[in-house]
């Protein structure tokens, strides 16, 4: 007498009938060996369900959290960005609009000006830039961070919001406060945030070490 | 039957009130949701993963990917099963990632040896662990969890019948390093 396979006395246990198992069915009646090994498998199952709760030996929540408002400002971040661009692009076109000549005046000035701090300004960016990719490469989305660090981490990322919405504001000045003066204070601001992105890439990869990712 | 078993263990009393708080952005909505399953996910996690460190990691993106998406959950069906396809799935792409199928291997070789060795007679966690990641992902999830082979198919990119076939041999393997008599 052939008995059941463990393929065949699995698909007894499903609640979906397929072709063959009313005849595997048939034979478990009449059967008493696959009835004693449908038993040990049904045991086994109850078993597994039975096995002790596994419990996390940290609470995640303050990780979980930190990554959430973290999430939250940076889309936050993106559509003030996003905001405030529209806004510039309005305002420039306004100011073409209205004194085109001007503009071209405005635009002849600067040239000699601010031609010393041009390319530490190009620079600045540059390596802000780069510390942004290597942000965007880490993937700081899907890694775990314990709650102090994604704390700090916060703080930083805090930090570099901020500093993006003086960067904006100062780009958006006029003439009327000297292009020098507002050209030093970009440089500066860009100056403090790759200070800042410097920090975030120390805090992210130093974790990430640390739990061998 | 098995899904409304695990759907009934971890039932939310006020599920309604905390999704519609945390739809609407309420912090502490999020924080009771986390504690309501931060259990059940984390073992189901951490019977799926094989690390501690795996299985908290898919808890973070479980939850994080909750507290994101609990805009789109509808309540057509418990908020565990929802919570908990979240969690299978993370845990299955943190297989995936981690590319355990070379472990797999190895295991499979070293199987027939241990035939006869009543010496190797172990527990049933001890024998669960010893699967291989795939079989135990698909054991668990189908005999404790509850998912169908359809749902575990989809979730895994493969067949059904990939799913029938690891859990036929998984239970082979169970019962043949638990002892149990050979079948006649």
């Amino acid at each position: 007498m052939t008995h059941l396979t463990m393929d065949q006395l699995l698909a007894c246990r499903e609640p979906q009938s397929e072709p063959g198992t009313a005849a595997a069915r048939a034979h478990l009646s009449a059967c008493a060996v696959c009835t004693q090994e449908l038993e040990r498998l049904e045991q086994r199952v109850a078993r597994l369900r039975a096995l002790p709760p596994l419990q996390p030996a940290r609470d995640q929540w303050p990780a979980v959290r930190a990554r959430i408002v973290t999430s939250r400002r940076r889309r936050l971040v993106q559509r003030s960005a996003w905001g405030s661009l529209v806004a510039a692009a309005g305002i420039a076109l306004v100011v073409l609009v209205k004194s085109g000549p001007l503009a071209v005046r405005v635009d002849a000035a600067p040239k000699q000006v601010a031609s010393v701090d041009v390319e530490d300004l190009v620079m600045m960016k540059t390596r802000s830039q780069v510390l942004e990719a290597a942000l965007e490469s880490y993937n700081p989305q899907v890694r775990v961070l314990d709650g102090r660090t994604a704390v700090l981490a916060d703080a930083l990322q805090d930090r570099i919001a901020t500093l993006d919405q003086q960067l904006q504001a100062a780009q958006l000045e006029g003439p009327d406060r000297g292009l020098p003066a507002r050209d030093a204070r970009l440089l500066q601001l860009w100056e403090e945030r790759v200070g800042l992105l410097d920090a975030l890439v120390d805090v992210r990869v130093t974790r990430a070490s640390n739990i061998g990712l | 039957m098995t899904r409304t078993l695990a759907m009934d263990l971890y039932a939310l009393p006020n599920a309604d009130s905390v999704v519609a708080r945390a739809q609407a952005g309420d912090a502490t909505a999020f924080e009771a949701l986390y504690r309501a399953y931060e259990r059940p996910v984390y073992a189901l996690a951490r019977r799926i993963c094989r690390t501690t460190e795996d299985a908290e990691d898919v808890m973070q993106e479980t939850f994080f990917e909750v507290c994101r998406s609990i805009g789109q959950y509808r309540a057509s069906g418990p908020l565990w099963g929802w919570v908990r396809r979240i969690a299978a799935s993370k845990a299955l792409m943190r297989l995936r990632r981690e590319k355990y199928r070379e472990t797999d291997e190895l295991q499979d070789d070293v199987l027939p040896m241990r035939r006869d060795d009543v010496a190797l007679r172990m527990d049933l966690e001890a024998a669960f662990e010893r699967l291989t990641e795939t079989a135990r992902a698909v054991v668990w999830l189908h005999d404790v969890e509850g998912f169908t082979h359809e749902e575990i198919a989809g979730m895994m990119g493969k067949t059904p019948s990939f799913s029938k076939s690891q859990l036929s041999r998984a239970h082979q393997r169970l019962r043949l390093w638990l002892g149990e008599e050979a079948m006649a």
